[in-house]
């Protein structure tokens, strides 16, 4: 596995889980030995005993990091001595304004709502203003507001200039975070690029599904013999087809299969995406 | 500060918010160590040995006045107090009033008796709520007696052999001889090993040690408690050395263990009027026996895998350890196994520690009990890092 991340860069690791992701940030964090290879964040190499090089890193990991009998402030407080800030009660103030809980910033963290133990599991990560922020799959259990609210505050740090690391097993964090991408699976990376990149990989086809009834066999025999149409195949009354800028061939592949005497239930098409990257490359679904 | 130092003060923070570290620190123990004066306390005086008695004698022989200096130099050992009596009656009148344990009633014509080759008596009245008492004054009496017989003996064997009869002053060197080698007792110096606590020290020192061992597990299972929490992967990620966690984690249970135990001693001298002995002493003792605590429990937290299984496997080895170690009762000091086996526990170590403290030692007293503690202080800390650098490793 080897990659580079540039400031300002968002570089996301897509797996399902147990492809390796938490692994490989683990020991890019310093926490586990690498049997082999190196690591190096912001000019320092990385190991188990790091002390300068860890400096440079800020990890969220997956799991909630937070003291649930320290305040939101004491928290902030303890890992900011760990780092050695000079400036700590101006930078807490400053994180806890960021995450949104300056009102809460004497609550005991075990009276936090799940969004807010996440936000504050952020803060602590931007707290010594590290130059590799790796946030371990942060939006896992939460709710639909503050998960958006943790992908837009990514979206902020990235154009700040921050390098950030990002590992999900969801596709769209992903398309929507990441301006690359690496698809791990069983500690491999399978592929990597931006997510034109990847697509192109898969011949950069949509897919059109057609749900209906009467001889759908027939039906994507005519389909199979139109331009642009790479492939049509049928399954359970649907028949999947992939082809080449499917909204503008739409309309005369409704028409060819209508006119087989087949009767259409509902229409879908898909653009090409990672999930059907990761499909192809692995054979498997992203939430297998 | 160090990263160390920041951790265990952030971990005191939150002991102090949680107070079940004063409850199981300080006030169970100093309950425990009131109570078991209380009820115990009493039962466990009564083991020392302490022997009133008097002599009356109405003989006034060379053999009584051997009798009387033989009771004088038992009496010169600090074991019993002997006093003289006029006449019978006085001496009666001391035993029931309790004030004497028993007396030696040495009567007339006992010393020409056996210069005659004949027998005499020395009777024993004892305090009849004294048995032990008068038993072991009955048993000096008899042992006596048999070192007057030895003598008549030597004396009978002499006249054969010299064909003369022995002079009078040879007949009273050797009955003097004879009962000085039949000594009836032995009361040699108490040893340090054999030297025990009054009640409310000994009870107060127990618990002491006993909960010692469960509170530094405040401090050493919080290793346990931040990776079940998720924080200790933080705390491995920030820039400091891979042991400052645990060095964090000792830094608190030795602080707790501190404080606790000072507490406690504090305590129990204002309420019970335990008496710890030289300050210095008690110092190195405590000291060595939190540094001791915190390596055997640090051992129990490195082998288990959740902060719950380390209070568990904890508690088992701090019950055995204490009940071996003679916390709750006195295992003793003769030859026995379980005299030798309480040892091999840190417990009867401090406890030692302390009785050689007792009766006004100087500090150095404590240095045996003190060394021991630290050597099971450095082997169990030893071990106990060597398996939490194979499990932290990476």
């Amino acid at each position: 596995m080897s990659f580079s991340i540039d400031h300002g860069e968002t570089f996301g690791l897509l797996g399902p889980n147990g492809a390796g992701k938490t692994t490989s940030i683990s020991m890019i964090a310093g926490l586990l030995r690498a049997d082999a290879g190196e690591i190096v964040v912001a000019g320092k190499p990385i190991t188990t005993s790091s002390v300068r090089g860890k400096a440079a890193i800020g990890l969220v990991p997956q799991e909630l990091a937070i003291y649930p009998d320290l305040t939101a402030r004491e928290n902030l407080m303890f890992f900011g001595r760990l780092y050695g800030l000079s400036d700590l009660e101006d930078r807490v103030n400053e994180i806890l304004g960021v995450i949104g809980l300056t009102d809460r910033a004497r609550d005991l963290t075990k009276e936090f709502s799940g969004g807010m133990k996440r936000r504050l599991n952020i803060g602590i990560g931007l707290l010594h203003r590290p130059e590799l922020l790796i946030l371990d799959e942060p939006t896992v259990g939460v709710d639909p507001q503050s998960r958006n609210a943790i992908l837009e505050s990514v979206e902020a740090l990235s154009s700040e200039g921050m390098a950030v690391l990002y590992t999900t097993h969801y596709m769209e964090e992903a398309e929507r975070l990441c301006d690359r991408v690496a698809i791990i699976d069983e500690g491999e990376i399978r592929a990597e690029g931006t997510r034109r990149e990847l697509v192109s990989l898969v011949g950069g086809k949509d897919r059109v599904t057609i749900a209906g009834s009467g001889n759908l066999a027939a039906a994507a025999d005519v389909v199979r013999s139109m331009p642009d149409v790479a492939e049509a195949s049928v399954s359970d009354h649907t028949i999947q087809i992939l082809a080449a800028d499917a909204s503008r061939l739409l309309p005369d592949l409704l028409i060819g299969i209508t006119g087989t005497g087949a009767s259409i239930t509902s229409v879908d098409v898909e653009e090409p995406n990672l999930e059907a990257v990761f499909l192809h490359l692995t054979g498997k679904a992203l939430r297998d | 500060m160090g990263a160390a130092s920041k951790i265990a003060a952030k971990d005191l923070r939150l002991r102090i918010r949680d107070r079940s570290v004063f409850i199981l620190a300080v006030l169970v123990p100093l309950a425990l160590a009131l109570i078991f004066d209380a009820v115990f306390g009493s039962a466990l005086e009564q083991g020392e040995l302490s022997l009133e008695y008097g002599v009356v004698d109405e003989d006034h022989s060379d053999l009584s006045l051997i009798f009387l200096d033989t009771l004088r130099a038992i009496e010169g050992e600090g074991v019993l107090t002997l006093t003289v009596f006029d006449g019978r009656s006085e001496a009666d009148a001391a035993v029931e009033s309790g004030e004497m344990d028993a007396y030696f009633l040495v009567s007339e014509g006992l010393g020409a008796a056996v210069a005659q080759g004949g027998s005499g008596r020395i009777e024993v009245v004892g305090e009849v709520d004294a048995p032990t008492s008068t038993q072991i004054a009955t048993s000096i009496a008899e042992q006596f007696g048999a070192g007057v017989a030895t003598a008549q003996l030597s004396v009978s064997t002499s006249a054969a052999m010299l064909g003369a009869e022995p002079t009078e002053e040879q007949i009273a060197a050797w009955t003097e001889a004879a009962v000085a080698a039949e000594r009836p007792f032995m009361f040699s110096d108490v040893s340090a090993a054999t030297r025990q606590l009054d009640a409310p020290t000994y009870f107060a020192a127990g618990m002491a040690v006993f909960f010692l061992f469960f509170t530094v597990q405040f401090g050493v299972s919080g290793l346990l408690e931040e990776e079940r929490q998720g924080t200790l992967s933080r705390l491995m990620s920030a820039p400091i050395g891979r042991m400052s966690v645990v060095a964090g984690k000792a830094i608190l249970a030795f602080v707790i263990g501190i404080v606790a135990t000072t507490i406690l001693i504090v305590a129990t001298r204002l309420l019970i009027g335990a008496s710890w002995g030289a300050p210095w002493g008690v110092v190195m003792l405590v000291v060595a026996g939190v540094l001791c605590s915190i390596g055997i429990m640090g051992l129990v937290a490195s082998a288990a895998k959740t902060p719950e299984g380390a209070g568990n496997m904890g508690a088992i080895v701090a019950v055995i350890l204490g009940m071996l170690g003679g916390v709750f009762f006195p295992i003793g000091s003769g030859d026995d196994l379980l005299s030798k086996l309480q040892f091999i526990t840190p417990h009867a170590w401090f406890m030692r520690g302390l009785g050689d403290l007792a009766d006004g030692a100087e500090w150095t007293a404590a240095l045996p009990a003190t060394a021991a503690l630290l050597v099971f202080a450095a082997v169990s800390s030893v071990v106990a890092v060597g398996l939490l650098r194979r499990r932290y490793r990476g």
